[in-house]
C-alpha cells in the first residue's frame, strides 16, 4: 500500500513514516502544501494523510482540489485544531477521518487500516461471519455454533462495527464515534466495560475467543485460529 | 434619594406649580393691596379738598363744588354726598344716605348702590370715606369700585390659569424628558445583557445628542474597546500558549510510543505511566481550549436541533455498564422529547462531566438519576445522587477551574475542570448551571431556555457527521 503523507513538522514526519513502515506501508513525504497537492496529482496513492495547517495550500485545499479532479482517493486529515466544529468542517471539506493531534500512533494506523479496507465489503450485505459466529444484519440476531446469543440493541451495533471491520484493530475512540456519535474522549474507559459484556455475550462458554484487546490500541475480532 | 426619573418629573411639576402660584398670588395681593392704597388716597385728597371748601365758603361752597364734580366732571365712579344732620341728602351724586351706613367720624365703609346702566339695575360696590362735617352735617366721599373689583377677577383668572398652564408645560416637558432617560436607559441596558452573553462588540448607541447620556455611551464604550482589547490579547495569548504546546506535547508523545515499540524498550513501568501522565495534559489542555471556546462564543452562536432526552439516554446507556460494575444504580427519566438548539457533542460533554464525577465521588451502592423535562421555560436537565454531595458553602467555588472541594480535594483523578467545562457548556446554551443538596447528595440542575435557544435561527453545524 502507498501512502502520501503530507505534514511540514519534519519531525514529526519523520516518525509517522518510519512507524507507518515497520507496518509495512510504503510511504512518500511531502513537506508543504504546494508539494503534497504536486504529489496527488503526479502519483497514484492508496490513501493520503494530511495536516491541516501547512504552508501555500492548507489540507482542506488539498482535499478540495482532489475531489474537484475526481480523484476519490481516501484522504485522513491531522490537525492541532480540536474542537468539534474544526473537524466538521474537516468531514465537510471532503476528508475521509480527522485526527486530533497529539493522537496515539495506534490510533491512526487502526483509521488507516480502516479507511483502505473500506468499501472491501459491500454495504448491502445481510449476514456477517467470523469463525462460527454468524450475525443476521436484517432480524439482528446473533447466533454462534447454532446457538442463539441475546444482545442489547446497542451491544449488535457494536459487534456490527467489529464484525465489518474483522481482523483489523478497532480503537475506543471509533467505537465512541460510530456506536455513540461522541467526538471525544470520556475519562473513564467507559468502552472497556461494554466490550467486556459483549465478550462475556459471545466468548463465554466457547473455547476459541473471537473477541481480542490490542495493547495500547483497542480491540479486534478475529478467529485467532 | 432614590427616585425613578418619571417621579422625579411629577415632583418637579408639583414644585413649579407650587412656586408659580405662590409667586402669582403675591403679584395678586400686592396689586389688590396698592390699588386699594390708591382709592384711599385719593378720597382723602378729595375729603381734604371739600373740607377746604366748607372753611372757605360753608356747606353751600361745598354743595356748589359736588354739584359742579357731579354734574360736569370728576373721576370717573366717584360717589358724593352731602346730608344734613338727619342724614337727608344737600348736595352729590346718591339719592340718599346708604342705608346700612352709620354714620360715623373719619371712617371708612363699604356699601353697594344701585345704578341704572342701559335701562337695568346694577349693584356697584363702593368704598366711602365718612366725614362730620363742622356744622353737623356728614359729608360722604367715595369711589366705585366695580371696575377694579373687575381687574382684581381678571387678574385673578390669569394667575389661575397661569398656574395650570405653567404646572401643565412642565409637567409634559418632564414626562417627555423621563421618557427618553428611560428608553436610553433601558436601550443601555439591553446592549449590556448582550454583551455580558459575550458578544463583546456591541457598543452603546452614541445619539450626537452631546448630552449626559451621550458622556455616559461614550466613556462606557471606551472601556468596553479597552476590555475587548485585554479580552482578545488573552484569548490570543492563551491560543498561542495552547497551540504551542501541542506540538512538544505530540513529539513527545511519538518519541515515547517508539520507545515503546523498540525491542530494547525500557520496560513498561517507565513508559505506560509517562504516557499516562502525558494522557492526562494533554486532555487538561484540550478541555482548557474547549472552555475557552465556549466562553468565546457568547450564547449559541450555532447550532442543530438536539434531543436532550434521546442524548441524556444514549448517555446514560455509555455509563451505565462501567457505574453498575463499581455498585452504582442509574435511572434516567426522560419520558418526552426535549429539542433544543444548540451543540450536541458540547450537550454530551456536559451529561459526561456530570455523570463522570457521579462515577467519581458516589460511593458504592449509590444511585445516580438523570432526568430531562420539558418545563414551561425551557428544557430542565438535572444529575441528582445520593453521594457525599457538596456543602452549600462550597458549591460557588466548586464551579471554578481548577477547584475541587471537600473529598475530591484528596483525590489525584481529576483536573478540577469538569464542573467548569459542563458550566461553559450551559451558558453557551444560555443556561444557568447550578448545584444543589439533594439531602443526601448533590444535584445539579440545568434549565434550557428554549425560546432564547430557539430564537437564534443559526446554520446547522451537524454532529451527526461521521
Amino acid at each position: 500500500m502507498h501512502l502520501l503523507l503530507i505534514e511540514d513538522d519534519a519531525e514529526a514526519a519523520r516518525f509517522l513514516a518510519k512507524g507507518l513502515r515497520e507496518s509495512g506501508y510504503v510511504v512518500d513525504i511531502a513537506s508543504d502544501g504546494r508539494e503534497g497537492l504536486f504529489r496527488t496529482t503526479e502519483g497514484s496513492y492508496d490513501l493520503i494523510i494530511a495536516d491541516r495547517q501547512l504552508p501555500h495550500f492548507d489540507g482542506l485545499s488539498i482535499v478540495a482540489m482532489l475531489r474537484k479532479n475526481g480523484k476519490h482517493t481516501p484522504v485522513l486529515i491531522l490537525s492541532a485544531l480540536g474542537s468539534v466544529d474544526d473537524r466538521i468542517e474537516g468531514l465537510r471539506a471532503g476528508g475521509d477521518d480527522y485526527l486530533t493531534k497529539p493522537f496515539a500512533f495506534g490510533e491512526l494506523l487502526a483509521r488507516i487500516e480502516a479507511l483502505l479496507r473500506r468499501g472491501s465489503q459491500p454495504e448491502t450485505t445481510t449476514r456477517l461471519r467470523i469463525a462460527d459466529l454468524e450475525l443476521d444484519l436484517l432480524g439482528r440476531k446473533v447466533v454462534r455454533a447454532g446457538k442463539a446469543i441475546d444482545v442489547t440493541s446497542k451491544e449488535f451495533q457494536l459487534l456490527e462495527f467489529l464484525a465489518r471491520r474483522a481482523g483489523q484493530v478497532v480503537t475506543r475512540t471509533m467505537l465512541l464515534e460510530a456506536v455513540w456519535d461522541l467526538h471525544f474522549d470520556p475519562q473513564t474507559n467507559v468502552i472497556d466495560v461494554h466490550i467486556s459484556r459483549l465478550r462475556a455475550a459471545i466468548d463465554k462458554g466457547f473455547e476459541r475467543p473471537l473477541l481480542h484487546t490490542v495493547r495500547g490500541a483497542g480491540y479486534v475480532l478475529r478467529d485467532a485460529g | 434619594m432614590r427616585m425613578s426619573s418619571a417621579r422625579l418629573a411629577l415632583f418637579y411639576t408639583a414644585l413649579m406649580a407650587v412656586l408659580t402660584s405662590a409667586l402669582l398670588l403675591s403679584v395678586y395681593l400686592l396689586t389688590r393691596s396698592a390699588l386699594e392704597r390708591e382709592i384711599a388716597m385719593v378720597i382723602r385728597a378729595e375729603v381734604e379738598d371739600l373740607a377746604d371748601d366748607l372753611r372757605l365758603g360753608g356747606v353751600d361752597r361745598v354743595a356748589a363744588t359736588l354739584h359742579l364734580r357731579t354734574d360736569s366732571w370728576g373721576r370717573t365712579g366717584a360717589v358724593f354726598l352731602l346730608a344734613d344732620a338727619q342724614l337727608r341728602p344737600v348736595a352729590g351724586n346718591l339719592s340718599e344716605w346708604p342705608r346700612d351706613v352709620t354714620p360715623d367720624d373719619a371712617s371708612m365703609v363699604e356699601f353697594d348702590i344701585i345704578a341704572r346702566e342701559r335701562g337695568a339695575s346694577v349693584l356697584h360696590p363702593v368704598k366711602a370715606r365718612i366725614e362730620r362735617l363742622a356744622n353737623g352735617y356728614w359729608l360722604l366721599v367715595g369711589a366705585d369700585t366695580s371696575e377694579r373689583q373687575k381687574v382684581l377677577r381678571r387678574f385673578g383668572l390669569a394667575t389661575l390659569w397661569g398656574t395650570l398652564l405653567t404646572a401643565l408645560c412642565v409637567w409634559l416637558l418632564g414626562a417627555a424628558y423621563a421618557r427618553r432617560t428611560a428608553r436610553r436607559v433601558r436601550e443601555y441596558a439591553t446592549t449590556c445583557e448582550t454583551i455580558m452573553h459575550g458578544d463583546l462588540t456591541q457598543r452603546l448607541r452614541v445619539d450626537g445628542s452631546r448630552d449626559e447620556f451621550d458622556a455616559l455611551a461614550g466613556t462606557v464604550n471606551a472601556m468596553l474597546d479597552r476590555i475587548e482589547e485585554q479580552t482578545t490579547t488573552l484569548r490570543t495569548a492563551f491560543d498561542s500558549i495552547a497551540h504551542d504546546l501541542r506540538t512538544p506535547l505530540y513529539r513527545l508523545r511519538v518519541r515515547l510510543e517508539e520507545a515503546q515499540l523498540r525491542a530494547d524498550a525500557p520496560d513498561e513501568e517507565i513508559i505506560g505511566p509517562a504516557l499516562g501522565e502525558l494522557d492526562r495534559v494533554q486532555r487538561t489542555l484540550a478541555t482548557l481550549l474547549e472552555i475557552a471556546r465556549a466562553e468565546a462564543q457568547g450564547v449559541a452562536t450555532h447550532g442543530d436541533q438536539v434531543d436532550l432526552a434521546a442524548l441524556a439516554a444514549n448517555m446514560v446507556e455509555l455509563y451505565a455498564p462501567g457505574m453498575r460494575a463499581v455498585g452504582l444504580e442509574v435511572t434516567l427519566e426522560a419520558p418526552e422529547p426535549a429539542l433544543l438548539i444548540g451543540n450536541r457533542q458540547l450537550l454530551a460533554q456536559l451529561i459526561t462531566n456530570l455523570l463522570e464525577n457521579a462515577l467519581k465521588y458516589v460511593p458504592e451502592g449509590g444511585h445516580v438519576r438523570v432526568r430531562v423535562r420539558n418545563t414551561p421555560a425551557g428544557i430542565s436537565l438535572s444529575v441528582a445522587d445520593d453521594g457525599p454531595g457538596i456543602s452549600a458553602g462550597e458549591r460557588p467555588a466548586a464551579l471554578r477551574p481548577f477547584v475541587r472541594v471537600g473529598d475530591a480535594a484528596s483525590k489525584t483523578s481529576g483536573s478540577g475542570l469538569g464542573l467548569s467545562l459542563a458550566t461553559a457548556v450551559a451558558r453557551l446554551h444560555g443556561a444557568q448551571l447550578t448545584l444543589g443538596d439533594n439531602a443526601p447528595g448533590l444535584i445539579v440542575h440545568c434549565e434550557f431556555p428554549t425560546k432564547t435557544a430557539a430564537r437564534r435561527d443559526l446554520p446547522g453545524s451537524a454532529a451527526q457527521v461521521k
